[in-house]
C-alpha cells in the first residue's frame, strides 16, 4: 500500500511568536512604581498651567483665555488658581492644589520633542518609542526600561497598559499585558467549567509567554475584590478614573507593579474646546479629579510613587477662529510623587510675545522630554542605561526629582 | 516564500481526493491513521491566502477555492458586482436607516422625536457592518470595505457623525471601495461626515482651521513623510474655507459657502492657485493623488494590510507603478499586491474583527451582530468608534497582549451563551463524523488553524479536559472553544 504522509502542527504556537529571551544588563532593587499617563492629541497645556502673567497670552487668546486670578470683574471660580505669581491652573484643576502645596506635584514646562511635523501620529510614535526619528529602535521607551532592568521580579504584571491595546511604549522583549478591567478579567462559568477550560487554556498556551502570562494574571486578580475597594476620594466615574483606581488596587495587592501606562484621549481640540467650561475643562476636570484621588488614595505610599504625565506636542498659542487651537509644539509635564521638588513650576519659560514664538506661533520646547524621564528612570527607577533607552540621547538634568 | 517552518506546518494534500470540490464532502478514511475531514484541505499557503481574501474562510470558500486555484480566486473576487449576494442582502433588509438620505437621518435622529435614539442608526450601520463581513459572498470587497473605513476613519461620536457616517460608508466608501482612488478621494473630500469629522466646517477666511487640511495631506493621500510643509498645510487649509454643510434645507448635504471662502492666491505644494472658489481644492485634489508620494503611501498601506506588517520594497515598487500608470485603479493595484505578495505573505495577527469574523464564518454561525459587536468594544475594535483620524491599527504589536476577551468571545460562543447568536457543531461534523472525538478534534483542528494538531498535544488537549463523567459533547465544545483561543487561530 502506499505509504501517506499526513503532516501536522507539531504545536498550537506558531514559532514566530516573541520568546522571552533577553539578558539585562543590570541588577537593581526594584525602585518606584512609574504611572504614565499620556494626553493623547495634544493637549492645549497653555489652558492647563496657564502663564497668566504674560500679557500675550490674553492677546492671543482673547476668546479662549482664562481670566487672571486677580481679575476682579469675573467670578473667583472662574479665575486661573495661581501657583506662583506667574502661573497658575485652570479653575477646573482645583482638586491638585492639595498635591501642589504639600510639594508632590511639579510642573515641567515648554517641554517637549525636537519633532516639528505638528503630525499626532508620527509625534506620538517617535515620543512612545523614544527616538528622535523612525529609524531608531521599535520598541518602546518603556519596553526597553523593563528590557534593561533585571528588578528579580518577574511577575506578568510588572507592566501593565490600562485599556484595551498595551501602549506602545511598553512594547519590547517583556510581554505586556493591557488590562481595561480587573472585575471582568475571568472566564467565567461554574468552577469545573473553569477548571476545563483553565487546563485547556494551559495546553494550547504550553510554549507561549503571552498565553501563560494572561493565565496567571486571571488567577492573580482572582484574588482581588474590585467592587468592594474604597479610596478616601472618589475617584472619576470615567475610563481614566478606574485605570487609575485599578493601579492604586495592583500596588496596594502587591503583585510586581513596576510600569502602569494610562491613555487619556480627546485632547484634539480644534473646535470649540471651551475656556473656563466646555469640553476641554472637561477633560481637565477628569484628569486633576483622577490625579488627586490617587493622591489621596496612596498617600501613605507616595514616597514609592512617581506618576509622571505627557502630550504629543502643545497647541497654537493664539486660538483659531472656531474657539478652538491648531497643532503647535511646546507642551507641558507633571510629575508627582513623593521624591518629586514639587510646588515648582520647572523649566525655562521662553516666552510669549514677539519672536519669541517658533514656526507658525507656537510654544517653543527648552527642555526635552527625554530629560524629564530619564532623571526618574535614573534616581527613582534604579535603571542607568538611559543611553539604551533614549538612544543617541544625551539627558540633562533638570532636577525635578529631589 | 513563506517557510513551511515558519508557518503552519504543509498540510500533505492527501491523493487525489483532494481534488473533490465542495458540497458533500464524502472522505474515505484511508489506511486508518488519516483524520476523516469533512472540508477541503488546504496546504498552508492556501489556507494563508484564502485567511488574506475573506474574513475567514468558510467550507465552501475553501472548495471554491481549491477548483480553481489562487489566480482565477483572486479574479473572481475582484469583479465582486458579478458576484451574486441576494441572501447576504436579504440579511439588511430590517435596516431600514442604510438607504437613508442625510436629511431623512437627521429627522429620525431629531433630538425632539420622541422616541429619539441616537444609537440606532450607528447601530443598524455596526449591525449591517458585521452582517456583511459575515454572510456577503464579496469577501474582498468587504476587506476593501474595511481597509478604506480605516484609512478614511471617521469616529461616531463627534457631532453629526453619529448618522452622517451612514452616508459617508454608503457614497463614499461601499461606492469607491474597488474604484478609483481618485474619485475615494474626491468623495471624502466632498463627505459632509469628513468635512465635520475634521473640523472643516470651522475652517473660514481670516481664521483658518488646519485640522482637515492637514489630515488629507498626512493621512488620506501623501503620507507623513510624503514631502509637504506646514506651509502647505496652512495654504491648503485656505483653499479649504468655506467648504461646509447645510444646516437649513437639504440638511446634512455638502455645500460651499462662498462667504466664507478665503479669495486670495494660494500656493500649495509649488502649485499657484488662482482664486477659483471651489475648485482650488479641487485642484489640489487632483494633484494629490497623482503624486508619487501618494502611490507609494497607498500601496504601503495595502500590503501592510494584506501581506506583511513590513511589506517587502519591491512589492510596493510595483504596485505603487501600477497605482501611477492606472491613475490609481484600486482593482489593478490590488491584482499586483495579492499576485506577487502572497506568496511573500508573513504572519498577520488578527484584528478583533477578524478573530471574531473568522470564528463565526468557520463555524458556520449565524448572528444579527449586535451582542458581538459588544465583544469587539472589550476588545478593543467597536466599529466607527476610533476617535483619532488614523484609523485602527494594522500591526501585530498592536493587538497582541489582550487575549482575555478573545478568550472570553471563544467559550461564550461555543457554548451559544452571545445573544442573537448560534451555531450546530454537530450539524458542522455530521456529514463525516465517526463518533470518535479523537476524529473530530483533528477535523475542527484542520477547519480553524488548516491542519490537525500533533497527535500528541491533541491527546494532551482531550486528556486535559475530559475528567471523570464529562460527556464527549461537552468535551468537544471546550475543546473547540480553546482550538479558537489558541496561538495559532489568532494568527490569519
Amino acid at each position: 500500500m502506499e505509504k501517506i504522509m499526513v503532516t501536522t502542527l507539531t504545536q498550537t504556537l506558531p514559532t514566530w511568536m516573541p520568546r522571552l529571551a533577553f539578558a539585562p544588563q543590570n541588577t537593581a532593587p526594584r525602585g518606584d512604581t512609574l504611572v504614565v499617563i499620556f494626553l493623547r492629541g495634544a493637549a492645549d497645556v497653555l489652558n492647563m498651567v496657564v502663564p497668566h502673567g504674560e500679557e500675550s497670552y490674553y492677546r492671543l487668546r482673547p476668546s479662549l483665555g482664562i481670566p487672571r486670578p486677580d481679575d476682579g470683574r469675573k467670578k473667583k471660580e472662574d479665575r486661573v488658581i495661581d501657583l506662583d505669581g506667574f502661573f497658575g491652573f485652570h479653575p477646573v484643576m482645583h482638586s491638585l492644589v492639595d498635591a501642589w502645596q504639600e510639594k508632590q506635584l511639579a510642573v515641567i514646562h515648554a517641554c517637549g520633542a525636537p519633532d516639528e511635523s505638528r503630525s499626532h501620529f508620527k509625534a506620538m510614535e517617535l515620543m512612545e518609542r523614544g527616538v528622535d526619528d523612525e529609524r531608531g529602535p521599535a520598541s518602546g521607551w518603556i519596553g526597553r526600561h523593563l528590557a534593561t532592568l533585571n528588578t528579580g521580579n518577574s511577575s506578568p504584571l510588572r507592566a501593565v497598559g490600562m485599556g484595551t491595546r498595551p501602549q506602545r511604549s511598553l512594547s519590547g522583549s517583556v510581554p505586556v499585558s493591557a488590562l481595561r478591567s480587573i472585575a471582568d478579567f475571568h472566564l467565567g462559568g461554574d468552577p469545573r467549567a473553569l477548571q476545563q477550560m483553565r487546563a485547556a487554556l494551559s495546553t494550547v498556551y504550553q510554549n507561549d509567554v503571552m498565553g501563560q502570562e494572561t493565565l496567571s494574571i486571571m488567577d492573580t486578580l482572582q484574588e482581588l475584590d474590585p467592587t468592594g475597594y474604597q479610596s478616601p476620594l472618589n475617584y472619576p466615574d470615567s475610563e481614566f478614573g478606574l485605570a487609575l483606581k485599578q493601579t492604586a488596587m495592583l500596588i496596594k495587592a502587591e503583585v510586581g507593579l513596576e510600569v502602569s501606562a494610562i491613555d487619556v484621549g480627546g485632547w484634539d481640540t480644534h473646535f470649540a474646546q471651551g475656556s473656563v467650561t466646555g469640553l476641554m475643562p472637561t477633560l481637565m476636570k477628569d484628569l486633576a479629579d483622577g490625579l488627586a484621588a490617587f493622591h489621596a488614595d496612596m498617600h501613605g505610599q507616595m514616597k514609592n510613587l512617581t506618576v509622571v504625565t505627557m502630550s504629543e506636542f502643545g497647541r497654537r498659542a493664539s486660538e483659531n477662529g472656531s474657539l478652538g487651537t491648531d497643532h503647535g509644539h511646546g507642551s507641558m509635564m507633571m510629575v508627582m510623587g513623593g521624591n518629586v521638588d514639587g510646588g515648582k513650576v520647572h523649566g525655562e519659560w521662553p516666552g510669549l510675545g514677539e519672536g519669541q514664538l517658533m514656526g507658525p506661533g507656537d510654544l517653543a520646547v527648552t527642555t526635552d522630554y527625554r530629560d524629564v524621564l530619564s532623571e526618574i528612570l535614573m534616581k527613582r527607577l534604579n535603571n542607568p542605561a538611559t543611553n539604551e533607552i533614549f538612544p543617541e540621547y544625551q539627558p540633562k538634568m533638570p532636577n525635578v526629582i529631589l | 516564500m513563506l517557510s513551511r517552518r515558519d508557518f503552519l506546518k504543509l498540510f500533505t494534500v492527501i491523493t487525489a481526493s483532494a481534488a473533490l470540490s465542495s458540497c458533500a464532502p464524502v472522505y474515505r478514511r484511508l489506511a486508518g491513521n488519516l483524520p476523516t475531514i469533512p472540508w477541503t484541505p488546504l496546504n498552508a499557503n492556501d489556507f494563508l491566502a484564502l485567511n488574506r481574501l475573506t474574513f475567514g474562510p468558510r467550507v465552501e470558500e475553501r472548495a471554491r477555492f481549491a477548483e480553481i486555484g489562487l489566480q482565477a480566486y483572486i479574479e473572481e473576487q475582484l469583479a465582486f458586482d458579478s458576484i451574486d449576494d441576494f441572501s447576504c442582502n436579504l440579511q439588511l433588509s430590517t435596516f431600514n436607516t442604510l438607504d437613508m438620505a442625510a436629511n431623512e437621518l437627521e429627522a429620525i435622529s431629531n433630538q425632539l422625536f420622541e422616541n429619539y435614539d441616537r444609537e440606532k442608526v450607528p447601530n443598524e450601520l455596526r449591525q449591517a457592518t458585521i452582517l456583511r463581513q459575515l454572510y456577503s459572498k464579496r469577501q474582498l470587497y468587504e476587506l476593501m470595505v474595511e481597509f478604506w473605513s480605516d484609512h478614511f476613519n471617521i469616529f461616531v461620536e463627534k457631532g453629526s457623525c453619529f448618522y452622517l457616517k451612514t452616508v459617508d460608508d454608503r457614497e463614499v466608501i461601499r461606492r469607491n471601495a474597488m474604484g478609483s482612488f481618485r474619485d475615494l478621494v474626491w468623495a471624502s473630500a466632498h463627505s459632509p461626515a469628513m468635512l465635520i469629522y475634521l473640523d472643516n466646517q470651522a475652517n473660514e477666511k481670516s481664521h483658518p482651521n488646519e485640522n482637515y487640511a492637514r489630515e488629507l495631506m498626512e493621512l488620506h493621500t501623501l503620507g507623513v513623510y510624503g514631502g509637504y510643509t506646514q506651509q502647505d498645510v496652512m495654504e491648503l487649509a485656505r483653499c479649504l474655507t468655506g467648504w461646509n454643510v447645510k444646516e437649513h434645507f437639504w440638511l446634512g448635504d455638502f455645500v460651499f459657502k462662498e462667504d466664507l471662502h478665503d479669495t486670495g492666491v494660494k500656493n500649495v505644494l509649488g502649485l499657484t492657485i488662482q482664486p477659483s472658489g471651489q475648485k482650488e481644492a479641487e485642484q489640489v485634489i487632483e494633484r494629490l493623488v497623482e503624486h508619487p508620494s501618494t502611490a507609494r503611501f497607498i500601496t504601503t498601506k495595502l500590503a501592510r494590510r494584506f501581506i506583511a506588517d513590513d511589506p517587502p520594497p519591491e512589492l510596493v515598487a510595483k504596485a505603487a507603478q501600477t497605482f501611477l500608470q492606472t491613475n490609481g485603479d484600486i482593482k489593478s493595484v490590488l491584482r499586483v499586491i495579492l499576485l506577487d505578495g502572497l506568496p511573500l505573505a508573513r504572519p498577520k495577527y488578527k484584528r478583533p474583527a477578524n478573530f471574531v469574523l473568522s470564528a463565526l464564518r468557520m463555524l458556520n454561525a449565524e448572528t444579527n451582530g449586535a451582542a458581538v459587536h459588544e465583544h469587539l468594544l472589550r476588545m478593543g475594535q467597536a466599529y466607527f468608534n476610533w476617535p483619532t483620524p488614523d484609523g485602527y491599527p494594522d500591526h501585530n504589536e498592536a493587538w497582541q497582549g489582550n487575549l482575555m476577551p478573545r478568550w472570553q468571545f471563544a467559550f461564550e460562543l461555543i457554548r451559544n451563551e452571545i445573544k442573537g447568536t448560534k451555531h450546530n457543531l454537530r450539524d458542522l461534523l455530521d456529514a463525516s463524523s465517526t463518533g470518535v472525538l479523537h476524529d473530530d478534534v483533528d477535523a475542527l483542528a484542520s477547519l480553524l488553524l488548516g491542519a490537525p494538531l500533533e497527535r500528541i498535544t491533541r491527546d494532551e488537549l482531550i486528556d486535559s479536559v475530559t475528567l471523570a463523567g464529562v460527556a464527549e459533547e461537552e468535551a468537544l465544545q471546550i475543546i473547540t472553544a480553546s482550538l479558537i483561543a489558541s496561538p495559532a487561530f489568532q494568527w490569519r
